[in-house]
């Protein structure tokens, strides 16, 4: 019988003594490797038997004895047998380090033997997962994805926890999850030696490349709503993953309730956010479709939208995107009505140089269909706007210039609705007069806003060039010197034209 | 009241974002797509003036510094608001910085030099490797390239060593259905694809062999664009700004400098959704659809409905001067004094800078979106340049370039290791703000020409030949106020790129003959 090479372990030195301890798992694989080679020292110190002892330990280390015939190997194999001549073990290999970052050499013998059992156990599981995959792979191509048992999947997800676990780093949210094994991700192209190269979280990296990929085979399912949640809550200032949620929302008609819902939190978040609001916008176009006939729904989106960008009000009351959605809502849901003004008036309350809302009320009273020409400027006079109107946005106005003078907001307020009104400018001569009072006999002159005498320089203009020019220089030289290349400008347009213009005299035919 | 809450509730959320910022130590503040437009309100920060010394220079106090820069606005109201308090602090702010006492070294007009060196340093910066915090520009990046290297440019700096990193960048970020994304399988979106054109513009209008130069501009592909830009196009004569994205009016601006650089058919693509009767080009109802976003306050809004607005107001007048010749196109579709006056009013004293709307604050940035208006508008209002025009002297600028170049110098250069330019003393430099400022301390520095064009006067320009008819002059005035190594290069007044390129790159693909 020929021997066989196993036998060689019992010829092996018995594992090193329990009683002595090593100080870690590179000192006893040491000590194991100098223990199978007691015969490896300077020849000269060794004894007959030991050199032969040597030699045979040399022939075994070279394996030569494998190309032996029969008998010789018995023989060979006998003597070694006889005299416990150990099989010299191969000089230990660096060990590496593990998945922290440590050193395994300076594992302790036992850390050792369980990273071992570990890392076998995780062999295994990957095996068992890589078989899933195939088995997977198969039902799909076979149209049976389906049917798959359901704890099979359970069971999957698990395993690659555990395997995370071993591995001690998680698996990426999409690679652990059995659900997207049908997708390859698509890893970013950034190009060679990319400008601005940003260094993305593994998070966000991983979950884009299932965007690029699902958005390659341009699916549209219950999961892209989850991955572009994810993604959004990583980056929300990303154009192409909102706009890919919206197609897949009306694609699979995902609630837009529940969607506005999730919008609004996103929303308060990013106070900054422009995409957001397009979005919004998107939502509110497709459920009005559902709703447009149905008031009692239509009145419950226009309060709960209303609530929705107070709350966003509260943190910026000019949000500009809010303010462009707002108008857009307005014009969709035909708020032209009090209760819009009224909110309105509520900020402006808070806020009387609030700006943005201004502009909204302007927006609001003057492209009303119940009373406005369609489609007429905002810079052009519309004949159908009737006088009440006009009197009640100038009083408005007004009362507000009252509270703070030098607060431009009304001021460019009044001469837009003058201009929509079709009335002259010099109607509001005695209100801005208020507050500038010339000073008689030599004294000097009281400005309590710079606005007031632009707008008596205007209305002078036509009347009375010197004291047009009075206040344009006024403005230059004192109140808003800032501007002076501008009130210089004015000053220079007022000499080239006649004092009445075609204009004027069809503004005074029309009074 | 609840505008306490308000206070403390943006407060709360500019602080996070800046301290996340300082963290990182770079320059640009994460942004968002297209943002061109947009003021982080994040006003109540408190601003970094510590590790400064304190000490008066003797400079500063013989300096000539026109007390409208030191002193408060002679009128001012009692009643006070978020508004009024937001103001007075950002006046509390930039007071300082005029009255330059932070011991820095002044020139004779008590401004600070423009530390170029600095600047340069921080734009290289912000086109290398940037660390996971701008995971919020990820669909913004482009704008990164563009507003590094424009301000690059306008600082003198060649643009050469970017040239070929610059190509393999962006190629994969170019849509094969057209136009370019925010990064690589991103869906296009006009903002990103006019920064990548304008960058790769720059990069071969520089000194670049006539090989390189047909590689980088060829990289776009023009026919693609064009079918994509047909996507892109509405019926009531607007531009989205993506398929399906938002419309206002930074689509039409996008859109016509695509167009015209690029030299693309003004036809509209047969397959174009808004193709009709009446809509045949990309010019088709247009100009105006930007008139609709006039406001009666005078500005222009984004979008019809909207709120008069800086950024926007640049870019619709930008757009009508690509369309036509300014003097023409600007009064026939937009109130012109109405638009003069509210965008006068946008420049405050005693700070010098630019606002975006009214009873908003100050920002670096408006440098540029309001300050860029002013050539268009006085090249408007002067009419075409003829050999027997006279040399226009400083007093005819319609705003006053001595506040802008002030507020510049002083409050927007981060004096700092830092270096690059902000929004204002309490932030944070970027590179959006560095490029914008510098375009702003550019047009305050030079003055611009619209010069007659070859063809008669009823003649009206068939393929938009208008833009490219602009040329700079120094502006030299009796008391400049800033020395001669602070003036920076000339910004083509429509593009935002250095003078001559648009140009040369209209005369490149105008010599195509088809794609």
């Amino acid at each position: 019988m020929a021997p066989k090479p196993s036998k060689a372990s019992k010829a092996q030195p018995k594992a090193p003594e329990p009683i002595k301890e090593y100080p870690n798992i590179a000192a006893f694989h040491q000590a194991t490797y100098e223990n199978s080679r007691p015969y490896h020292k300077p020849l000269a110190s060794l004894s007959a038997t030991e050199k032969t002892h040597y030699a045979y330990a040399r022939l075994l280390e070279t394996g030569i004895w494998k190309s032996w015939d029969e008998f010789q190997r018995k023989d060979f194999w006998k003597y070694i047998e006889t005299n416990k001549i150990p099989v010299p073990l191969p000089e230990p290999k660096d060990l590496g380090r593990d998945r922290n970052g440590r050193d395994i050499s300076k594992y302790s013998v036992k850390e050792y033997e369980e990273y071992q059992k570990r890392e076998r156990g995780l062999e295994g599981l990957v095996r068992e997962s890589t078989r899933f995959r195939d088995r997977q792979r198969r039902l799909r191509r076979s149209g049976r994805a389906g049917e798959d048992i359901e704890g099979e999947i359970e069971e999957e997800r698990n395993r690659r926890k555990l395997i995370g676990v071993l591995r001690g780093k998680k698996m990426g949210r999409y690679e652990e999850d059995p659900e997207w094994d049908d997708v390859v991700p698509i890893a970013q192209d950034d190009g060679e030696g990319a400008l601005a190269q940003i260094a993305y979280t593994e998070e966000y990296s991983e979950a884009m490349s299932y965007l690029r990929a699902v958005m390659s085979t341009q699916e549209k399912t219950p999961r892209v709503i989850a991955l572009t949640s994810h993604i959004i809550s990583l980056n929300p200032a990303h154009y192409t993953v909102w706009l890919y949620r919206a197609s897949t929302l009306f694609a699979i008609n995902f609630p837009i309730h529940a969607e506005i819902e999730w919008v609004n939190d996103i929303a308060l978040d990013n106070q900054k956010n422009y995409q957001i609001w397009h979005h919004r916008q998107l939502l509110v176009d497709h459920l009005y479709q559902e709703i447009k006939d149905d008031e009692a729904k239509l009145k419950e989106l226009e309060d709960s939208e209303r609530a929705f960008m107070t709350e966003m009000f509260d943190a910026d009351a000019k949000n500009y995107h809010v303010w462009s959605y707002r108008q857009y809502l307005v014009r969709k849901l035909n708020l032209w009505n009090q209760a819009e003004i009224e909110s309105i008036e509520v900020l402006l309350k808070k806020d009387v140089r609030n700006n943005s809302a201004w502009s909204h009320r302007f927006f609001v009273v003057f492209n009303d269909p119940k009373h406005c020409t369609e489609g007429s400027p905002a810079t052009a006079h519309d004949p159908k706007i009737p006088d009440n109107i006009l009197d009640r946005e100038i009083e408005f106005a007004k009362a507000a210039t009252f509270e703070a003078p030098q607060n431009q907001s009304p001021w460019n307020y009044l001469r837009g609705v003058l201009c929509k009104g079709g009335r002259d400018l010099s109607s509001l001569e005695l209100f801005a007069a208020e507050f500038v009072k010339e000073g008689k006999d030599g004294a000097e002159e009281d400005v309590r806003s710079s606005h007031a005498l632009d707008s008596l320089a205007d209305i002078w203009a036509k009347t009375d060039v010197e004291k047009a020019k009075w206040a344009l220089e006024l403005l230059g030289n004192k109140y808003d010197r800032i501007r002076k290349g501008y009130w210089d400008w004015k000053i220079g347009q007022l000499m080239d034209q006649p004092v009445n213009t075609l204009e004027g005299n069809l503004e005074a035919l029309k009074v | 009241m609840s505008s306490n809450n308000t206070s403390d509730a943006s407060s709360a959320t500019a602080s996070s974002t800046s301290s996340r910022l300082n963290n990182s130590s770079y320059g640009t503040q994460p942004r968002q797509t297209g943002f061109i437009i947009e003021e982080l309100s994040s006003e109540s920060e408190s601003y970094p003036i510590a590790g400064y010394s304190n000490n008066m220079t003797t400079t500063t106090q013989t300096a000539k510094i026109p007390d409208i820069f030191t002193t408060l606005p002679p009128v001012r109201d009692l009643l006070n608001t978020q508004t009024s308090l937001l103001q007075d602090q950002t006046v509390q702010e930039c007071l300082p910085f005029h009255l330059n006492n932070l011991g820095l070294p002044i020139n004779p007009h008590g401004l600070p030099h423009l530390d170029r060196k600095r600047h340069i340093a921080f734009l290289h910066k912000n086109l290398r490797r940037l660390p996971a915090a701008f995971t919020a520009a990820d669909a913004s990046r482009p704008w990164m390239f563009y507003w590094a290297l424009a301000g690059l440019a306008t600082m003198g700096e060649s643009l050469e060593d970017y040239t070929e990193r610059l190509l393999s960048t962006v190629k994969p970020i170019q849509h094969p259905d057209g136009g370019f994304g925010g990064g690589n399988g991103q869906m296009s979106h006009l903002a990103p694809t006019y920064a990548v054109l304008l960058s790769l513009v720059m990069v071969a209008g520089g000194d670049v062999s006539e090989d390189e130069r047909r590689e980088v501009l060829e990289l776009v592909n023009r026919r693609a664009m064009w079918k994509w830009l047909g996507r892109l196009k509405q019926r009531d004569g607007g531009f989205q700004m993506s398929v399906g994205g938002e419309e206002d009016v930074r689509g039409a601006y996008c859109a016509m400098v695509i167009i015209t650089l690029l030299d693309l058919p003004l036809d509209l693509p047969v397959d174009s959704p808004a193709r009709s009767d009446e809509c045949t080009t990309f010019l088709s109802g247009l100009p105006e659809w930007v008139a609709r976003c006039q406001t009666f306050e005078g500005g222009i809004s984004g979008r019809p409905d909207a709120e008069a607005h800086g950024a926007y107001a640049f870019c619709a007048l930008a757009c009508l001067c690509i369309i036509d010749d300014p003097h023409i196109v600007i009064p026939k579709y937009l109130d012109v004094p109405r638009l003069i006056s509210w965008l006068s009013a946008r420049q405050y004293a005693p700070e010098g800078g630019f606002a975006g709307r009214t009873n908003k604050l100050v920002d670096g940035c408006y440098s540029h979106w309001v300050g860029g208006c002013w050539p268009l508008l006085e090249a408007c209002l002067e009419g075409p340049t003829t050999a027997s025009t006279t040399k226009a002297s400083s007093t005819d600028s319609l705003y006053s370039r001595e506040g802008l170049i002030r507020y510049i110098l002083s409050c927007c250069q981060d004096q700092g290791k830092r270096g690059g330019l902000r929004d204002k003393p309490s932030h944070n430099s970027d590179s959006y703000h560095t490029c914008y400022v510098l375009a702003g301390l550019s047009s305050a520095q030079h003055k611009w020409r619209f010069n007659a064009p070859a063809r008669s006067s009823t003649e009206r320009p068939e393929t938009l030949s208008s833009a490219y008819q602009w040329t700079s002059e120094f502006l030299f005035d009796e008391e400049q106020i800033f020395d001669e190594e602070d003036r920076v290069l000339t910004l083509h007044p429509v593009f935002v790129i250095p003078e001559g390129i648009a140009e040369q790159t209209r005369a490149y693909f105008a010599s195509k003959i088809g794609f």
